[in-house]
This record gives structure tokens, C-alpha cells and sequence, in this order.
């Protein structure tokens, strides 16, 4: 037995198909968990015992119970209330709920980092709590919320394979039809891993960019240390 | 309208779990005036500024900002009616805050501060509203401040900004929370200036401060505060110089014997 890349030849149009889902399935839920996830962090932090006790119940139920698993339950639970949806769709809504619990969790902690007095003095001119969450708090947690949300949307990737299940035809299912086809597990697999491997380098690329932009405009803007700046943040400077 | 003040606290009561922080407060404003609030730490000086710009829900009794009721008002039938929180922001700017951090927004230039809240909350013109900040802000000795951030600016600088953000709106009335505690002492000549040229253009104000000293000059009047309850309220010659109530006489003999001890003469704080 030895190792033949040649085997996959006539498969990439397949591998390559798969990934291009992967990365549709990863930047809708993205965008769709993120939506869901501020809404819940503000919700979170209302006033009253009411919202947090609704808030942390979803969040403590999406982080507590494995992907694999809320994924099946929407899954196979949907069909009960007469629902029908094509699996693509329903999974990518099931990465963008599970994903949503945890963006909920950055936000909220980097809304709370920001000192009181910042959101207390919007308040007190008179601007609405969403006028103030816009022009006052949001512009200052922005460059907080990258690397966390960077780590979270990489796992979110990653934990995207297990779409793969439920016949969502992505990268991990198309490698598992390959696998079939050709009889050569680690080819197939090796090559897929590498492209997972790609498409996380290109995120965290990404990422990177966007912080040092927003960090550029914030470094600026916010009061800090520059040596504790150098430190604090994910970026390597060239100065 | 002369004899309407421009703030009427009446009855008002906080309470913090139990503990009462407010009790039964009584203050009237009227316009033009100073009036300094003082009294020991945790008194509630800082509570009821907290009330009057409603971070803090009062429990019981009502403020009135220029004769119009903030947050809970009684309607002709006698039922108490909590005000919607539109209605209260609507109210907010007539109420200007300046506090002891001054709580600019770091990420804005000073004249930005300014700017923001007037186009955001009152709904002017953006080209107005900088006519306006930079108007207030030369005023206040800032001219060539203005498009610097909150962090390269000196203390004294920011609380200026502050002010000016605070002024932008209109205010009918400006709250200070302790202004002279987050400044170097030798500042306190420049607060005490500030605020003596916003009383020239008649403005009203609301100073909670620790410092008799500063209270006796910058004040008109002086109300003193101790266990959540205005104690005693008069001109505040009189009230320096012939205190009535006991517990106003053993904090103004506490301060002043402190001052003579630790700051013999001079500003140069030799404590320690």
C-alpha cells in the first residue's frame, strides 16, 4: 500500500464543490448567528430579572448539549410541526442557533467590560438605549469582539463537517462519496484536511486584517497604554 | 414663571435593599442660583444627583425640571403615573450632568462629544450643532482643543468638554458630582471660575461637593446632607459661619480641623 494522489484527479471538481458549501454554510450562519447573537446579548443586559433568566436558559441550552445532537433534534424534530426544509438549509440554521449562543456570550462580556460611566452619560443626555449602544458603546467593543468571535467562527467551521450527517453535501460528505469511489481513505481525507486547514488560515487572515484596521482607528481614539496596546492585541506590529 | 423653580424635589425617597439612601428629600432651585449640596461620604449626594438624571430610580416623591414632572408624575385625579421611558429621555437634556470621571467618549474628538448628543437626541442640523460646539467650546478656553481625543487632554480640559456637552443641549439646569475631587488641587481656582462665568449667563446649578471651602465661595446657597435627609439649607454665609444643627456643626469642625492639619497654608497635600 503505498501513498497516490493521482487517485484524486478526476475527484476535485467534487472536493472542490464541497468546500465552495462549506464556506456558503459557514458565512450564512456566521452572519445569521451573529444577528442573533447581539440581539440576545442586548436582551441579556435589560433591566429586570425577566430577560436574563430567558437569555441564559438558551444560552446554557445551545452550550450544553453536543452539535451533533441540536442538529438531529431540529433535524428530525421539524417534520413534527408539518415543516419540511431542505437539509442545506436546516443545517445551516442549526450552525447559525449553536454558533449564536457563544456570540451572545462575547458580546455581552465586552458590552460589560466597557466602563458604565459610558453608556450612563449617553443615557443621561437622553439618547435612546439604542443610541447609545450605537454612537457610544459599539464603536468601543468592536476591536474586543475579533479574536474571540475569530476563534468561534473557526470552530463553527470546523464543527460545520458534522452537517455532513444529515446529507448537507459540503466538504466532509463529498470526501466520504470520494472515499467510496476511490478506495483510498487517507488520500481522500489527507487532502481534505488540508483544505479545512486552508480555508481556517484564510479566516484567521482575515481576522487579522480586520482588527488591525479597526485597531487603526481605535488605537487612535482610545486611551491606552501603547506598550499594554502591543500586548493586549492578537497582531504582530512592524513598528 | 419666575416664582416656578427651575428644580422641585419633593418627598423623594431611594431605598438600596432596605437600606435607605433617600429619605424624604425636600430641594428647591431656583433659576440663576447656585446651590451647593454637602455632606460626609454616603450621605446620598450622589444618589439624588443619580435620581434627578434618572440612572437611578427613586422609589417614592416626585422632581419637577422647570415645572414639568421627570419620571413620575401625579395626574388631576391623584394617581401616581409612571412615565414612559420616551417621555423621560425626552426630559433628559433639560437635566445637564457633569460627572466626577466626566464619562467622555474616548473614542470621539472633544468637539465630536459636543457635537453627537445634539444631533442624535435634539435633532439639529449637523452643521448647526458644530457652530454650536465650537461656540461653547472657545468659550470655555478650548479653541485649539477641539479635535484632540479625551486622552490627550488634561483633567481640568475634559471636564471643560464636559461641560460644553452638557451645555449643548440647553440645559435648563447642570448637575456637578463632586467636581473638584478628580483635579489637582491647584484646578480648583479654574472650576470655581467655570462655573462662576456659566452663573454670569444665569445659568442654574446643582454642586455636590465635599469641600466647604469650595461651597462657600462658589455657592449661594448650600444645603447640607447627612443619613439621606437635607438637614439644614440657608445662605451659605450663614450656614458656615452659624451652623445650627449639631451634626452640620461636628462636619464643618471635622473639615476644617483636618484642612488646618494635614494642608497647613498651602496646597501641597504633606499627608503621609
Amino acid at each position: 500500500m503505498h501513498f497516490d494522489p493521482a487517485v484524486l484527479v478526476d475527484y476535485w471538481p467534487l472536493l472542490l464543490q464541497g468546500a465552495w458549501l462549506t464556506l456558503q454554510v459557514s458565512v450564512a450562519a456566521l452572519v445569521m448567528g451573529y444577528a442573533a447573537g447581539i440581539a440576545v446579548a442586548l436582551i441579556a443586559l435589560m433591566p429586570g430579572w425577566l430577560p436574563g433568566l430567558v437569555t441564559g436558559f438558551y444560552v446554557e441550552t445551545l452550550r450544553n448539549i453536543p452539535f451533533i445532537i441540536i442538529l438531529f433534534v431540529v433535524y428530525y424534530g421539524l417534520p413534527f410541526w408539518g415543516i419540511r426544509l431542505p437539509a442545506t438549509l436546516v443545517g445551516t440554521a442549526a450552525l447559525a442557533l449553536f454558533a449564536s449562543a457563544y456570540y451572545a456570550e462575547i458580546v455581552r462580556a465586552a458590552i460589560l467590560a466597557l466602563p458604565r460611566g459610558q453608556f450612563e452619560s449617553a443615557r443621561a443626555i437622553g439618547m435612546s438605549p439604542m443610541s447609545a449602544m450605537w454612537h457610544v458603546v459599539a464603536p468601543q467593543i468592536l476591536r474586543a469582539l475579533v479574536p474571540p468571535s475569530t476563534n468561534m467562527t473557526l470552530t463553527m467551521m470546523k464543527e460545520s463537517a458534522v452537517l455532513s450527517s444529515i446529507t448537507v453535501p459540503e466538504l466532509t460528505y463529498q470526501s466520504l462519496v470520494v472515499q467510496g469511489n476511490t478506495f483510498a481513505p487517507f488520500e481522500v481525507f489527507a487532502a481534505v484536511a488540508s483544505i479545512y486547514w486552508l480555508m481556517a488560515v484564510v479566516i484567521a487572515e482575515i481576522s487579522r486584517r480586520l482588527e488591525r484596521r479597526v485597531g487603526a482607528v481605535q488605537a487612535e481614539a482610545v486611551s491606552r497604554n501603547r506598550i499594554a496596546d502591543r500586548y493586549l492585541s492578537l497582531v504582530a506590529r512592524r513598528t | 414663571m419666575s416664582a416656578t423653580p427651575v428644580l422641585r424635589v419633593s418627598a423623594l425617597t431611594k431605598r438600596f435593599h432596605g437600606v435607605i439612601a433617600l429619605d424624604q428629600v425636600y430641594l428647591d432651585v431656583h433659576a440663576g442660583e447656585i446651590v451647593a449640596l454637602i455632606g460626609p461620604s454616603g450621605c446620598g449626594k450622589s444618589t439624588l444627583l443619580r435620581c434627578l438624571t434618572w440612572l437611578e430610580q427613586p422609589d417614592d416623591g416626585f422632581i419637577e425640571v422647570a415645572g414639568k414632572p421627570l419620571g413620575r408624575e401625579l395626574t388631576p385625579g391623584g394617581v401616581v403615573r409612571h412615565q414612559s421611558r420616551r417621555q423621560i429621555d425626552a426630559l433628559r437634556p433639560q437635566v445637564g450632568i457633569v460627572f466626577q470621571q466626566f464619562n467622555l467618549w474616548p473614542h470621539m474628538t472633544a468637539l465630536e462629544n459636543v457635537v453627537r448628543p445634539q444631533t442624535v437626541v435634539l435633532g439639529r442640523p449637523r452643521a448647526e450643532a458644530i457652530r454650536r460646539g465650537e461656540e461653547l467650546l472657545t468659550r470655555l478656553g478650548l479653541a485649539d482643543r477641539m479635535d484632540r481625543h479625551p486622552h490627550a487632554l488634561s483633567g481640568g480640559q475634559k471636564q471643560r468638554v464636559a461641560i460644553a456637552r452638557a451645555l449643548a443641549m440647553d440645559p435648563a439646569l447642570m448637575l456637578f458630582d463632586e467636581p473638584t475631587s478628580a483635579l489637582d488641587p491647584e484646578l480648583v481656582g479654574e472650576v470655581l471660575a467655570v462655573l462662576r462665568s456659566l452663573a454670569e449667563i444665569g445659568m442654574t446649578m446643582l454642586v455636590v461637593t465635599h469641600e466647604i471651602g469650595f461651597a462657600a465661595n462658589v455657592a449661594d446657597r448650600i444645603a447640607f446632607m447627612d443619613q439621606g435627609r437635607i438637614l439644614e439649607e440657608g445662605p451659605a454665609r450663614d450656614i458656615i459661619a452659624a451652623p445650627k444643627e449639631p451634626r452640620l456643626r461636628n462636619f464643618i469642625d471635622l473639615v476644617m480641623a483636618n484642612r488646618r492639619h494635614d494642608n497647613p497654608g498651602t496646597t501641597i497635600d504633606t499627608t503621609e
